[in-house]
């Protein structure tokens, strides 16, 4: 609950910023540079003069954008190669499992560091980093509740009455086994905000002027004894996403967990 | 009895002293940059020149002021009449391991520095031949008079090695270097520091001051400032810029800086559309408020820059640099069949935080005349590659002079092909290309100054690049330290630093 609330109440400042501080986060105003925070700035200025409150705001977009993409929808395709791997088994589940044994082998952060420097740092190719190795979770959590699942009476009664492997697995298997999934795609969301954060802070990730959280911490070294404020709301920002989502994933844990 | 209370007074006293002496300590020096190799013929980072410069000496160097040369390991030189014979005569100065230096290891230095394998052989191909006179004689031949030639002498990449030990194998001597500078090699981590012993031959005499030197590479430009306030450095290297005040206003701890020869820019890519417009570029470079530049990124440590050369030798002091004016730069572009800009990307090293920031300013500066850009960061090796492959549309960049002669740089950023087809931008202009021919062959004077300021004039109207700024270079030392300061050539000697207690 709480967890839902923090989300909505940073939306809601996402929403609602043109309204409460009307300051573009891009133009520069070298008169207006490193002030503290104040009622027309809330969150101060950087060094360029730009408004900290709008930038922090216009960055959840970026961090939010990254995070929710680059966890849900490896999540689609992690589910989905657990389902077949886990369905069909034999050399369908051996090779897929293997994919996922090499894939899982390198530390994640080696793996990501090494497809962006390959492609080059920018916000797509931290997109395909994020595809090629988020999947791998979902895969294997999703694989090993659908051996469980499989074996199970209702499973054999779908399958005696010759519905299609896709019927089976879809409408049966898949409402059985996703809890878990979507329980660890909410601590995946936490990790991949810091991680996405962390790239970006080492240039590998979005690239400035963009006010991603990240960047705008690395942005804000130089001034950290002069102007705090810089480093500590987008620091703050990043644990409050943390936060929340941890909620947000303890609450579905509790409410999905089977009763009885 | 007395005599034996005196005596025994004056031995603790000196016994005292003694430890005193002893407890000298190095100077260090937090640097921002790791060496790559000691390898003189094969570097061309500052971090490592920097390091080279500590350990090896070369025939002359540029001295304190930058505007001349002064003898290093050669006593005198000179040049004959027809400009085709240079005589070097040598001082009495050994290396760190005690072997003398003779006119034998400065022909097999310069030789190495002038082969195929030196990546900058083209400063020292034309002595084609040597005449060793004796131990401490040698007589250099060129076939045609090549007036740069004792400037190059000057640079860190003729280094005069110990001819026996660097034949003896390469690869070791240069991780283990034996050089005839005031420093000598002790430890060197990789990434973390260089530890340096006074070379105890060194041919100043009372030189180095300091007992040795550590160079601490702290890449993070507010961490090294945090080191010397904890006192764990003596001298700081490049603290950030905005820091500079309240650094200054410390208790302890002073701030200096110098202008180096140096000038930044963004290279433009005048083989891709649409720079390879002298409009666009023009425009481009009068969308620029450099003042603003120097003002909210320099914090006003940096004066506005006309061309790509540094202030140097020969310079055109009343060339004047791109006004800001927007509205002739949208003319321009209109003119140039831009009226509605283009979109480009600009590729800017991650490891230089000012740099970022110059970018971000200059991304907001040119959406005044539609250009859309988009900050690309790369690690500085990359971009050196990227744009030298030409794989680029603008890049922020910069140079620096090693030397007090401007031919070094001209023929850097201005000359295609020479040595880096003008650093890269791919801009060509056969008129430079000549003066740059002549202005070698012609003798020190006014009629060579005249050459070089008409290389700048014609740089400067061609707008390859767009020229931003000379920053100052700005060092913190603690009150402490005595004799230190960056050169104009950017690097610095630490065998004047001392350390008062």
């Amino acid at each position: 609950m709480i967890g839902c609330l923090m989300l909505l109440v940073l939306v809601a400042g996402v929403v609602l910023t043109p309204v409460l501080s009307p300051h573009d986060p891009f133009a520069l105003d070298f008169a207006s540079a490193v002030q503290p925070p104040s009622l027309t700035h809330w969150f101060g200025t950087d060094n360029f003069g730009r408004d900290i409150f709008a930038r922090v705001m216009a960055g959840a977009v970026y961090d939010l954008r990254l995070a929710l993409v680059c966890v849900f929808g490896p999540m689609m395709v992690g589910i989905g190669v657990g389902l077949v791997a886990g369905y069909y088994g034999g050399t369908i589940d051996r090779f897929l499992m293997r994919i996922t044994d090499i894939v899982w082998a390198f530390p994640f952060y080696v793996l990501v560091l090494a497809i962006v420097g390959v492609l080059g740092p920018s916000e797509s190719n931290l997109y395909i980093a994020f595809f090629l190795v988020n999947w791998i979770g979902y895969a294997r959590i999703v694989r090993g509740e659908t051996l469980v699942v499989g074996r199970l009476e209702y499973i054999e009664a779908a399958r005696v009455l010759r519905f299609s492997d896709g019927r089976v697995m879809g409408r049966h298997i898949l409402p059985n086994t996703v809890t878990p999934a979507l329980v660890y795609s909410m601590s995946d969301v936490v990790l991949t905000v810091q991680a996405v954060a962390a790239l970006s802070f080492f240039g590998l990730g979005v690239q400035p002027p963009a006010p991603e959280w990240g960047l705008l911490i690395v942005e804000s070294i130089d001034y950290l004894r002069e102007a705090p404020w810089m480093t500590i709301f987008p620091g703050l920002a990043i644990a409050w996403v943390g936060v929340a989502f941890s909620l947000v994933g303890e609450g579905l844990a509790a409410t999905l967990k089977p009763k009885g | 009895m007395r005599r034996a209370i005196k005596a025994f007074a004056l031995a603790s006293c000196l016994a005292l002293a003694g430890p005193a002496v002893a407890q000298a300590e190095p100077i260090r020096v937090a640097i921002g940059y790791d060496p790559v190799s000691l390898d003189p013929i094969a570097t061309s980072d500052n971090g490592s020149i920097w390091t080279q410069l500590l350990l090896y000496d070369t025939l002359m160097r540029p001295d304190r002021t930058g505007e001349k040369l002064e003898p290093g390991l050669a006593e005198s030189w000179s040049v004959s009449e027809d400009g085709l014979t240079l005589s070097f005569k040598l001082r009495e100065a050994k290396f760190s391991d005690g072997t003398p230096v003779t006119a034998e290891d400065v022909e097999f230095s310069i030789r190495r520095a002038a082969s195929e394998a030196s990546s900058w052989g083209r400063f020292f191909r034309p002595i084609t031949d040597f005449e060793i006179v004796n131990d401490r004689e040698i007589v250099m031949k060129l076939d045609e008079p090549f007036t740069p030639a004792f400037n190059n002498l000057a640079l860190f990449s003729a280094a005069i090695l110990p001819k026996a030990k660097v034949e003896a194998g390469e690869e070791a001597f240069f991780n283990n270097p034996v050089g005839s500078g005031p420093f000598m090699l002790k430890e060197w981590v990789r990434g973390s520091r260089v530890v340096l012993a006074p070379n105890p031959h060194y041919w100043q005499s009372g030189k180095p001051s300091a007992d040795g030197a550590v160079l601490e590479v702290v890449t993070e430009a507010s961490a090294r400032v945090i080191k010397l306030e904890a006192g764990e450095v003596h001298v700081v290297l490049d603290p950030p810029l905005n820091q500079l005040e309240a650094l200054d206003e410390k208790e302890g701890i002073s701030v200096g800086s110098t202008m180096p020869y140096r000038a930044d820019f963004v290279m433009l890519n005048n083989k891709r559309e649409p720079f390879d417009n002298d409009k666009v570029r023009q425009a481009l470079n009068l969308a620029i408020d450099k003042e603003a530049l120097i003002k909210g990124v320099l914090y006003g440590a940096g004066t506005v820059a006309a061309s790509a050369m540094p202030v140097m030798a020969y310079a055109d002091k009343d060339l004047q640099p791109y006004p800001y004016d927007v509205a002739r730069a949208r003319e321009l572009m209109a003119e140039a069949g831009y009226p509605d800009g283009f979109s480009a990307e600009i590729l800017v090293d991650s490891g230089k935080a000012g740099h970022r920031n110059v970018a971000i300013a200059i991304q907001a500066m040119l959406q005044a005349i539609n250009v859309k850009l988009d900050i690309q960061m790369l690690e500085g090796g990359t971009q050196w590659e990227t744009t030298k492959a030409g794989n680029y549309d603008m890049a922020l960049s910069y140079t620096t002079s090693d030397t007090v002669d401007p031919d070094q740089i001209i023929g850097f950023v201005a000359v295609n092909p020479e040595r880096a087809n003008a650093y890269h931008t791919e801009w060509k202009s056969e008129r430079l290309n000549d003066l740059y021919k002549q202005e070698r062959v012609t003798p020190n004077g006014e009629e060579r100054g005249e050459m070089f300021r008409e290389m700048v004039q014609i740089l400067h109207e061609g707008a390859p690049y767009i020229y931003l700024y000379h920053p100052s270079a700005a060092w913190a030392a603690l009150d402490n330290v005595e004799g230190f300061s960056i050169l104009p050539t950017s690097n610095f000697r630490l065998e004047d630093v001392s350390i008062e207690n």
